[in-house]
């Protein structure tokens, strides 16, 4: 865990609410694993004063690394102000915080799966695996609101991603939910993935663990909570998990040091 | 004027002495280890751990926290992992450090308070006890013994009664009167007394018409608050035995400053550390600038200095 400010490189406009920002600082660049995240001060100053959570959507694979990208969607105050920053700015970052995706044992059919804004993680993770020699075969379902939602598709498919996209509106791929389709679909395929990595709103995320393990699939989900601190200290970002044995129940661990990525089995859905 | 001698940070509560004045607040700072790589704990005047009551405790559903206009409201309510696994688990990594560790304790009952300070009293590596009688977010004891002064005094005592160890005590502001429950403290044989905790509050989402919190209230913090904390330890202050840790949303050294000029010997950093993690660090180094640019060389020599103009003398906001 790192304190550092970070050169902002580029703070570009994607679609409507989606922001894309490259971010230039070597040191945090070389330490983050795949599915870490960062936690950001949007401005100097106490309001708003708490720092944002952000996960890392990609690192620069120069050698060693210096820079990295974040992909955020503006929902209040604190991603508005960070939308409006300028290149060359500095930006307080802390971290790289949490435990990420776990790559996994051994090569074989890897299925990602992105709702919204949950696509967010995902490319450092593809990346990462096809960089350590992975092959595959690599698929990701990618469901949003509407086309505009549906980002970086491209970048999946340069990595050899077989790439399935799903919209509410109809307005590209397959019309509906994407948890509504992928069950349908696995079933038509001769084999199971050896894992599912997935990332979205929680009751997607419900959904996809209830599946892989209704089929026996691990599953590693990426959670999103209100932070306080990121680090473990203020007990804010509670997610209901499997009470330990002895241990007091409802057990809560922290989505900031005990994820963000947990296993599927691990959370008690509410 | 800046001079170059050394200066003195060091300060004494009662029994309890410290290298400098600032330390961080219960529940901000986990355990230490949550913030070590970025701050050596060695260096804070003291270090306050998370609350521990005699057995694990769940904590409240999320979500537990929101903020608002320069603060944050929360109800975590008082999660943590009991007694056994703090001594067991927790406290063999605190031992080794050169900080006084103030262990916050919370219990159900007075008794429960009892046996806590029983069981940490002569345990290496604890310092001091710092009772915790005023967190709003728990259905038993909590603010419901931190707001009635009978209570006060027969949790203080039991405590008191049960260890040697410095005995500090952690007032409400959620009271009408805080110099009521600080004498009751004070009558009880705490040595020290530090406020505030934080201020009950509440937010709605406007859409769901949903509170913010599970919990429905919460207690808010951060500099929202300072004013109100700041007004509660000088009252308490003008009517105290017993030396007063001042806190209540300090982000900053001048922050830090004014609560020892109305007389606090120590202040407590806690929202603050998730902003700045290293906030503690930059008011230690920017007392020292204090002083150096006053002449000074000792902060006890700042400490309750507040100078009232003669015509504003008469007013009395109490």
């Amino acid at each position: 865990m790192l304190l550092r400010n970070a050169e902002i490189l580029f703070n570009d406009r994607v679609s409507s609410e989606l922001y894309h920002m490259g971010l230039l600082c070597p040191e945090i660049a070389a330490r983050i694993q795949p599915g870490q995240f960062l936690m950001v001060r949007v401005q100097e100053g106490f309001d708003p004063l708490l720092r944002r959570p952000f996960a890392v959507h990609r690192i620069h694979h120069n050698d060693p690394p210096t820079s990295f990208e974040m992909l955020y969607r503006v929902v209040g105050r604190g991603t508005r102000l960070l939308a409006d920053m300028q290149a060359a700015a500095s930006l307080n970052l802390l971290g790289p915080l949490g435990r990420g995706f776990q790559v996994p044992d051994h090569d074989g059919f890897v299925l990602m799966v992105a709702g919204g804004i949950g696509i967010a993680p995902l490319p450092h993770l593809a990346e990462t695996l096809v960089s350590s020699g992975f092959r595959g075969p690599f698929v990701l379902w990618f469901g949003g609101k509407t086309a505009t939602e549906l980002v970086c598709v491209k970048h999946f498919k340069d990595l050899g991603f077989a790439v399935q996209l799903v919209t509410e509106d109809g307005s590209e791929g397959r019309q509906g939910l994407v948890t509504g389709h992928l069950e349908q679909w696995l079933s038509q395929q001769g084999e199971l993935p050896k894992v599912m990595y997935s990332c979205g709103p929680y009751p997607m995320q419900r959904l996809v663990a209830e599946m892989a393990a209704r089929l026996g699939i691990p599953s590693q989900l990426s959670m999103e909570a209100l932070m306080g601190c990121g680090v473990g200290a203020c007990l804010s970002c509670s997610l209901r998990c499997r009470p330990l044995e002895d241990g007091p129940d409802p057990h809560y661990l922290n989505v900031c040091q005990d994820g963000p990525v947990f296993a599927g089995e691990e959370i008690v859905w509410e | 004027m800046t001079n170059d001698k050394p200066v003195n940070l060091a300060v004494e509560l009662g029994p309890l002495r410290l290298e400098n004045p600032v330390m961080v607040a219960s529940g901000t700072f986990g355990y230490g280890q949550e913030y070590a790589e970025l701050v050596p704990p060695e260096r804070l005047g003291a270090m306050v751990v998370k609350g521990i009551s005699l057995e694990p405790r769940s904590g409240n559903p999320p979500p537990r926290i929101w903020e608002t206009c320069g603060g944050m409201l929360n109800a975590i309510g008082l999660q943590n992992v009991g007694l056994r696994a703090f001594l067991e688990e927790k406290l063999p990594w605190l031992k080794p450090l050169l900080v006084p560790v103030i262990v916050n304790l919370f219990g159900n009952t007075v008794e429960e308070y009892g046996k806590l300070a029983a069981a940490l009293d002569g345990q290496e590596g604890v310092a001091g006890l710092e009772i915790n009688i005023s967190c709003p977010n728990v259905k038993a004891g909590g603010m419901t013994f931190g707001s009635d002064p009978e209570m006060v005094f027969q949790v203080v005592s039991a405590v008191r009664s049960r260890t040697n160890l410095p005995v500090i005590t952690k007032l409400t502001p959620n009271v009408t009167d805080i110099t009521v429950t600080a004498r009751a403290a004070q009558d009880a044989g705490t040595d020290i007394l530090s406020l505030i905790n934080t201020v009950a509050g509440m937010a709605v989402d406007v859409q769901t018409r949903q509170p913010r919190l599970a919990n429905v209230v919460g207690g808010l913090s951060g500099p929202a608050i300072r004013p109100i904390a700041l007004r509660m330890v000088w009252q308490v202050v003008q009517v105290s035995r017993v030396p007063v840790i001042g806190l209540g949303g300090i982000v900053s050294v001048e922050d830090a400053l004014e609560f020892l000029l109305v007389g606090a010997k120590a202040i407590q950093v806690g929202t603050a550390n998730f902003v700045n993690p290293r906030v503690t660090l930059e008011i230690i180094d920017g007392l020292e600038d204090y002083l150096r640019q006053q002449g000074l060389v000792d902060i006890n020599e700042i400490i309750g200095t507040l100078e009232i103009p003669e015509q504003s003398q008469g007013a009395d906001c109490r």
